[in-house]
């Protein structure tokens, strides 16, 4: 009897030992990746790119280069051609789901639209061998890049971290006759 | 013959824990195949606290340039190199092509690179650790240290 209550003893510790050694990663939850696959099929070439969220999460901020100051992109409204990106952003983002524009031409289509809280971006290039790109913006991400205080920046690293709490997400496909680009965030280490 | 024990055992230790010392960092390999049918096979296998040992011994005036040179990029590299060491085990960079494949990885505390292509194939892999430990004796060799 003895002997039982002392292995019963011995495996709570161990269970106690075992919930306070994962509780910290359980919290912190799984690591999210970024991926980027670039696929050339007609030359036979591929590039894929896998990056942890948290590390360019952390990495960002120290890069000061340019516009890029911790972590925030600084814009110029003289290249901007006058339009206020972040009124614009901000009219998207409390606008009900709806088609915003629609354009078909001769040499492409364009569509921009938000649906179930993505703005998604939709461009036939009939010019190049009917090249589609697909861009979906979830509007977690809109709101991230808006949260700074100053008119004329964009927090890229609000951004990254909403990115990494968004769930599985699709974010930009690329396809022509030969070439496909795909980049997406999930939260497996491999493109497989 | 007890005293000639009691040194050799000392010595053994000391020889011992030097050893152990020195593999603390892991090991750096570097391993090059020539395909030719006379070609080199080259495999080095070094401790990796060598690489911060030898920056460490390096005069500080010929480091001076290449410390003066990284000291911008030091709050980048030093947080990389420290979240690197956190990351789990990942393949960055793979990059194939018909005749050749580049592979940029994290595997178990080092970075890993191989490369294949038809003249040879290569690989390196160094601990993030001694990454580390390099950066901070050239940084260290900064006329002016930030």
């Amino acid at each position: 009897m003895r002997k039982r209550v002392q292995v019963a003893t011995v495996l709570c510790l161990l269970a106690a030992g075992a919930v306070v050694t994962a509780a910290p990663a359980l919290a912190a939850g799984p690591e999210r990746y970024l991926h980027v696959k670039v696929e050339d099929a007609s030359k036979g070439e591929s590039v894929n790119v896998n990056v942890p969220l948290s590390m360019a999460e952390k990495i960002l901020p120290t890069i000061n280069n340019h516009d890029l100051h911790n972590g925030r992109v600084t814009f110029h409204h003289a290249e901007m051609n006058g339009i206020d990106v972040r009124a614009l952003l901000d009219a998207v983002r409390t606008a009900p789901d709806n088609e915003f524009v629609t354009v078909k031409e001769k040499d492409a289509d364009v569509r921009v639209a938000k649906a179930n809280g993505n703005i998604v971006i939709h461009v036939v290039d009939k010019e190049k061998k009917d090249q589609t790109v697909d861009v979906t913006v979830p509007m977690k991400i809109v709101d991230a890049l808006l949260s700074t205080a100053k008119d004329d920046e964009l927090d890229v690293a609000a951004a990254l971290h909403a990115l990494s709490d968004a769930g599985d997400v699709l974010l930009v496909t690329v396809q022509d006759a030969s070439q496909k680009v795909r980049v997406w965030v999930d939260s497996r280490n491999t493109q497989e | 013959m007890i005293l000639l024990g009691k040194i050799v055992l000392g010595m053994a230790g000391t020889a011992v824990a030097g050893v152990g010392l020195l593999c603390s960092e892991g090991f750096v390999q570097v391993k090059v195949i020539e395909k030719q049918p006379q070609g080199h096979h080259i495999n080095v296998i070094a401790p990796a606290l060598l690489g911060p040992i030898a920056a460490h011994f390096v005069p500080r005036r010929d480091l001076a340039n290449a410390s003066e040179k990284i000291q911008p990029y030091l709050p980048t590299i030093r947080v990389a190199l420290g979240s690197l060491r956190e990351a789990d085990d990942v393949v960055f960079v793979e990059v194939t092509e018909p005749d050749q494949h580049v592979r940029v990885s994290k595997s178990g505390g080092s970075i890993v690179v191989d490369v294949d292509d038809p003249g040879e194939t290569v690989h390196v892999s160094t601990p993030i650790r001694a990454i580390e430990g390099t950066v901070e004796q050239l940084a260290a060799a900064s006329p002016d240290p930030h």
